[in-house]
């Protein structure tokens, strides 16, 4: 972008200097004067509907609008002055005629617009003797939104939210005149990955979360900055808390380089698990096959001893899982502690994901908008991390940005962002304009050979971006902190100890004698996971990895301590305990753990300083010496595979936000949220197998290699447990645009192992149209 | 003098829809003579020149519309702004049903002078007979290749879409007309971008209205003096004005520009024996009224807004001594509160505030706080607003509110009653 030169204006008699071309309500904002607006957003930029921001200008006779005024050099301001003050009184007047005035009732009493403008600018009383326009008060608009239909100022934010941000277009305005009111297209639900953040662009009332509908009142929120740990992102959040709970996150205002000012639905409203009933609050040792509740003394004695007696005999007998979800301090220590004890056997890998360092090329958030292409390989970002997603569509919605999909069996983007699907790189290669400078790479860090030879058939002449948007929210952190079988902190090589996958290897060998799990869930996951003689897990909730081990540790959540986070670029993030939170007596954060551990193993760790000060340096040497797909990190090459018969497909399986299982699968608030376990084909597909959407079908897993172990796995885990429904009563959705050969499943669910299907083959059966009532087999998990 | 036929020649005497008619009367003629014998630039000299004025409402000068077209970037749309709803006026609807090919001529002549190969009419939806004439003449246009590819051997391509509106007065607003026809929500655009740079789907546009196009036939038969020649300084040429109301003889009447209000009156007929004048709405129902005093003004631009009315679309409603100010400042305010598309707030809140107050009037039960309110308010709201609707509310409601205030007086509540 070109530099614009600097003009002069003067608003009420303070001169400012800024760029030409600037609107008006921005210069004003530089010398801290407040023009008030309701449509304009500084990310949407001006609307001109709501007509508050009137200011006079000298020379045009009448008042004008503030936000759509581009500054011209001399230009002279006044928004005190009786005209212009007059103006904005008797705008704000005509907002009363019909509001209801529900103040005491309304959830943005304290932190509204309206009610602040009134109080600042208005007039104290109404003119108006008429009874107001009634309107419906609490509309359903989705399973996020209510909205109330008097408060509404039909200023659109919210709607052009939809258009210019998300490119969605859920939410439209509909009727006129004064019985204007928001709805969804087509009286659909209002529901993407976003949604919260119009209840923080609404000025007014009108749009509430269900989550904090009539819950607290803003001066009695405790407030807290922090970083939201649901996904690398790392955007910045408000945590605000009421009588001990998490009443609510809000964005960062500022918060321009990571998350661009937006929240997404799972970081906003996956915040109520803290006080889940299920909730562990006491140790767990798991006796005669019942679980005891025991006492922390108790509990690290043996973990100690189980850890002191198998490094006596062998420390490649013992090994660490995770380090994704903690902190960089917790992980630091981690690794610091069984590297002492001469443990290599430390990886974070716990579910698919083999690499979250981009290492060279690595690029910022705010860099993927002036890039001109972006290209993306495996999950969708969308979905994997929903906000980096709202800064691919701004490239694409607001810059022109190609977006060209390889191999993705994901549903299209919707209509405003234009994108490519392309089934190879070879094809991939041919979209990238010739001219583009600037190209980014967005991988999922799963296939290591699609990433690489992309890589590489890049134009040479190009900028190139490699981002890797992945499972866990502090992957990267973990790397760098050497929570890798191969690299000790700050990727400094080592002998190579075994990588998670082995260690699952070893230890249904009955080769791993004990194995520690922090904040990972690798049972949900992963076909190939076993339990050691002595496992150790480190959590909020009984997971499906919990229930297999030995004893169970009641961790502290990401609201509940403190600390650093390294988001998917490489930024350093403050994770801040939140004010005024409860949390359960005996939960200890994993580093309190890790520090009583050590001292029963009488392994010395470092002090605070020392960490605070090795995580600086560990962090601040970017590895760049990795590029996308790096052979260090083991890379298994996916085995192709044909379509043997006709009804053999090979399974994809595809995040949902909502479906993470972890802290998504213990909040009561967002239980509607939960997507249902489903099965998507390609039309052709579909067609030739006589299936269409809402119809319900099975998937019987084919031998995936000559011992066919996988099927094993799975007709155990049936027999096991009743419930393990396996690839039983899967909704089916046509998807268009898929390739064929494919079924797509919804991973982390949790009752639905569709997740270790993850690459097999499996064929359809067992179909039932919709007419069939199967709701006794199938339903959202509570 | 002064009723003139000049678009409105042959209209009742002859069966003008009929395309064999209308060439036979030299129908397509210039048509015909721009496209072979003369440039696009030399048909923009020629409107440019003769002064010619927008009839749509606003009085723009057609010619220098033209020229903020930016010269590089293509293509240009040209859409004919037939969405007319205007209280009073009913002149492009006569032309369409009456006389659709000069319509259809007009529109081409247009596109050609701005060199673009795509125009587009949108016809108000409830003009259905009109468009059903309409759409009977241009197939037979088509026919005799006047519409299409390759006009008259020029290589130049035009054609020519039709488009319906859905029944909304604000669709008129040519921004929100250009939202309409892409499909979207009608509602005018914030401007800048004025439609001149970014217009229909996003490219440079010139709405022009009906009677503005259909104009540029008589102007490149006769030439640009001809229609020069008549007129004030500023106001040139020709209008068909629609005059309603307490006239013995309502219709649309062609005038020079300039052609006194009383001169007019008479043209009408008159008012009905024994009546008296009370009030005349010279440009539509945006307009504020004239008087009797007044009567010896120059129907034209100047002359009207220096009275603190406007000429607007050529709507003349005259009231005689029968006429209920407060009725009929309700129903106006009604209509305007009715078609306000909502999306900004002054219009919005404020034309459904004042609808209710006098509604509240005609049941009698007006507070005598509100007619100082009512004129406060409807001002209040005026010129602020996103597009003219919301600034259309005022004038009529204020000149007849300082006018004939008694009639407010006498609805006021006895007993002051909170409504």
């Amino acid at each position: 972008m070109s530099e614009q030169p600097l003009v002069t204006v003067t608003i009420d008699g303070t001169q400012v200097q800024v760029p030409k071309g600037t609107w008006l309500v921005e210069a004003a904002k530089q010398i801290q004067r407040e023009i008030p607006v309701y449509c304009y957003h500084r990310k949407m930029g001006p609307a001109g509907l709501c007509r508050i921001c009137l200011v006079e200008i000298e020379g045009m006779p009448k008042l004008q609008i503030a936000c759509n005024t581009a500054v011209t050099d001399g230009m002279v301001v006044h928004t005190q002055s009786d005209k212009a003050s007059d103006g904005r009184r008797a705008v704000l007047e005509l907002y009363l005629v019909n509001h209801p005035l529900d103040c005491p009732i309304c959830d943005k009493g304290g932190e509204c617009d309206l009610q602040d403008y009134a109080m600042a600018y208005g007039q104290g009383y109404s003119r108006s003797v008429d009874p107001k326009v009634s309107k419906p008060k609490a509309v359903d608009l989705g399973p996020t939104i209510v909205l109330d239909e008097e408060r509404c100022v039909v200023c659109q934010r919210c709607v052009r939210f939809d258009d210019m941000i998300v490119g969605e277009r859920e939410l439209v305005l509909k009727d006129r005149g004064v019985r204007n009111i928001i709805a969804t297209a087509n009286g659909e639900p209002y529901r993407h990955n976003y949604t919260g953040n119009v209840t923080e662009l609404c000025p007014v009332g009108a749009l509430t979360s269900k989550t904090y509908r009539f819950k607290s009142r803003p001066w009695d929120l405790r407030r807290t900055e922090t970083t939201c740990t649901q996904c690398p992102v790392g955007c910045q959040m408000h945590v605000d808390v009421r009588v001990g709970v998490v009443q609510r996150t809000m964005s960062v205002e500022n918060d321009d380089a990571i998350s661009d000012g937006w929240l997404c639905d799972r970081g906003r409203y996956n915040v109520g698990f803290y006080d889940a009933p299920e909730r562990i609050t006491q140790p767990m040792y798991k006796r005669d096959g019942g679980w005891v509740q025991i006492g922390w003394d108790d509990a690290l004695d043996l973990w100690a001893t189980a850890i002191r007696e198998a490094c006596a005999v062998n420390p490649a007998s013992v090994g660490v899982v995770g380090g994704g979800r903690l902190t960089n301090e917790e992980t630091f220590v981690l690794q610091h502690l069984f590297r002492a004890k001469g443990v290599a056997n430390l990886d974070w890998r716990a579910g698919r994901q083999r690499q979250a360092s981009p290492g060279r090329n690595a690029g910022s958030l705010v860099d993927l908008e002036s890039c001109s292409a972006i290209l993306l390989v495996g999950e969708s970002p969308a979905e994997r991390a929903p906000v980096m997603d709202l800064r691919i569509r701004k490239a694409a919605l607001q810059k022109g940005a190609k977006v060209v999909r390889i191999a993705s069996a994901e549903r299209a983007y919707p209509a405003p962002i234009p994108s490519t699907d392309v089934a190879t790189v070879a094809e991939a290669i041919k979209t990238v304009p010739k001219e583009a400078k600037r190209i980014a790479i967005v991988w999922d860090g799963c296939d290591g050979e699609l990433a690489t030879s992309l890589l590489e058939r890049l134009p040479a002449d190009a900028e190139i971006l490699t981002y890797i948007s992945g499972e866990q929210p502090n992957a990267r952190g973990a790397e760098a902190m050497g929570m890798l079988p191969f690299g000790k902190p700050g990727y400094v090589k080592v002998e190579s100890g075994l990588g998670a996958a082995e260690m699952f290897a070893a230890a249904s060998d009955g080769k791993l004698a004990v194995l520690s799990i922090f904040g990972a869930n690798p049972a949900l996951y992963r076909a190939d996971f076993a339990p050691a003689s002595f496992t150790v897990v480190s959590d909020l909730f009984m997971s499906e990895t919990a229930q297999l081990a030995d004893l169970v540790l009641p961790a502290k959540g990401p609201f509940e301590k403190t600390g650093t986070t390294t988001n998917m670029t490489g930024d350093v993030l403050p994770v801040n305990a939140a004010h005024s939170l409860e949390t359960p007596a005996d939960a200890l954060s994993d580093l309190e753990m890790i520090v009583a551990l050590a001292e029963k193993l009488g392994v010395e760790l470092p002090g605070a300083e020392e960490v605070d000060a090795a995580v600086i340096r560990h962090l601040a040497k970017p590895p760049e010496d990795f590029t996308l797909g790096d052979a260090r990190f083991g890379f298994e090459a996916r085995e192709k595979k044909k379509r043997g018969k006709e009804t053999s497909f090979e399974v994809v399986v595809q995040t949902r936000i909502f479906a993470g299982g972890g802290t998504s699968a213990h909040d009561a608030r967002i239980a509607e949220l939960c997507p249902l376990p489903a099965a998507a084909i390609s039309p052709e597909d579909a067609a030739e197998i006589g299936v269409s959407t809402g119809d319900y079908v099975d998937l019987v897993p084919l031998d995936r290699g000559a011992d066919g172990a996988l099927l094993g796995v799975l007709r155990q885990a049936q027999d096991d447990n009743p419930n393990h429904n396996v690839g039983r009563d899967l909704l089916v959705e046509v998807r268009e645009g898929m390739p064929r050969g494919v079924v797509a499943l919804i991973g982390g669910l949790p009752d639905s192992p569709a997740n270790l299907f993850d690459g097999a083959n499996v064929s359809v059966t067992n179909i039932r149209q919709t007419a069939e009532d199967p709701a006794e087999t199938v339903g959202a998990p509570a | 003098m002064p009723v003139v036929k000049v678009l409105t020649e042959g209209i009742g005497e002859a069966d003008l829809r009929d395309i064999k008619v209308y060439r036979d009367r030299g129908g397509y003629k210039q048509l015909k003579r721009a496209f072979t014998e003369m440039k696009p630039a030399d048909v923009q000299a020629l409107c440019d020149k003769s002064g010619l004025r927008g009839r749509g409402g606003a009085g723009f000068p057609t010619g220098k519309k033209w020229s903020f077209l930016p010269p590089e970037i293509r293509p240009r749309y040209l859409v004919c702004n037939c969405d007319e709803a205007e209280p009073g006026t009913f002149k492009d609807r006569m032309l369409l049903e009456e006389t659709p090919h000069q319509v259809i001529e007009g529109i081409l002549l247009g596109a050609y002078a701005i060199e673009s190969h795509h125009a587009f009419i949108y016809i108000r939806g409830e003009f259905k007979r009109g468009y059903e004439i309409f759409m009977e003449a241009l197939a037979q246009a088509r026919k005799a290749g006047f519409v299409g590819k390759n006009l008259f051997g020029s290589g130049f391509d035009l054609e020519l879409t039709v488009h319906r509106g859905a029944g909304a007065y604000i669709c008129g607003e040519e921004t929100a007309l250009l939202n309409s026809l892409e499909g979207k929500r009608g509602e005018p655009r914030l401007k800048p971008p004025f439609p001149a740079v970014q217009g229909l789907y996003s490219k440079p546009t010139v709405v022009n209205n009906v009677e503005s196009l259909a104009y540029l036939i008589p102007i490149l038969e006769r030439g640009p003096e001809w229609f020069s020649s008549v007129g004030t300084e500023r106001s040139k040429g020709y209008k068909v004005v629609s005059i309603s109301g307490h006239v013995q003889k309502p219709g649309n009447y062609e005038i020079p520009l300039g052609t006194p209000v009383r001169e007019l009156l008479e043209i009408a007929g008159g008012l009905r024996p024994g009546r008296k004048l009370m009030a005349i709405q010279p440009g539509g129902g945006s307009s504020a009224c004239i008087f009797e005093e007044q009567l010896d003004l120059a129907y034209d631009y100047e002359s009207l807004q220096k009275a603190g009315t406007m000429l607007g679309s050529g709507a003349m409603v005259v009231m005689d001594d029968t006429t209920d100010f407060v009725r009929a400042a309700f129903n106006l305010v009604r209509f305007f509160a009715h078609e306000s598309c909502g999306q900004c707030t002054p219009c919005r809140e404020g034309g459904h505030w004042l609808e209710r107050v006098l509604h509240r009037f005609l049941e009698n039960r007006g507070l005598k706080s509100d007619i100082d309110m009512l004129a406060r308010v409807s001002h209040e709201i005026t010129g602020i607003n996103l597009c003219p609707l919301g600034d259309s509310i005022e004038p009529f409601l204020a000149s007849v509110l300082k006018r004939f205030p008694e009639q407010f007086e006498a609805r006021v509540a006895r007993e002051t009653v909170r409504a």
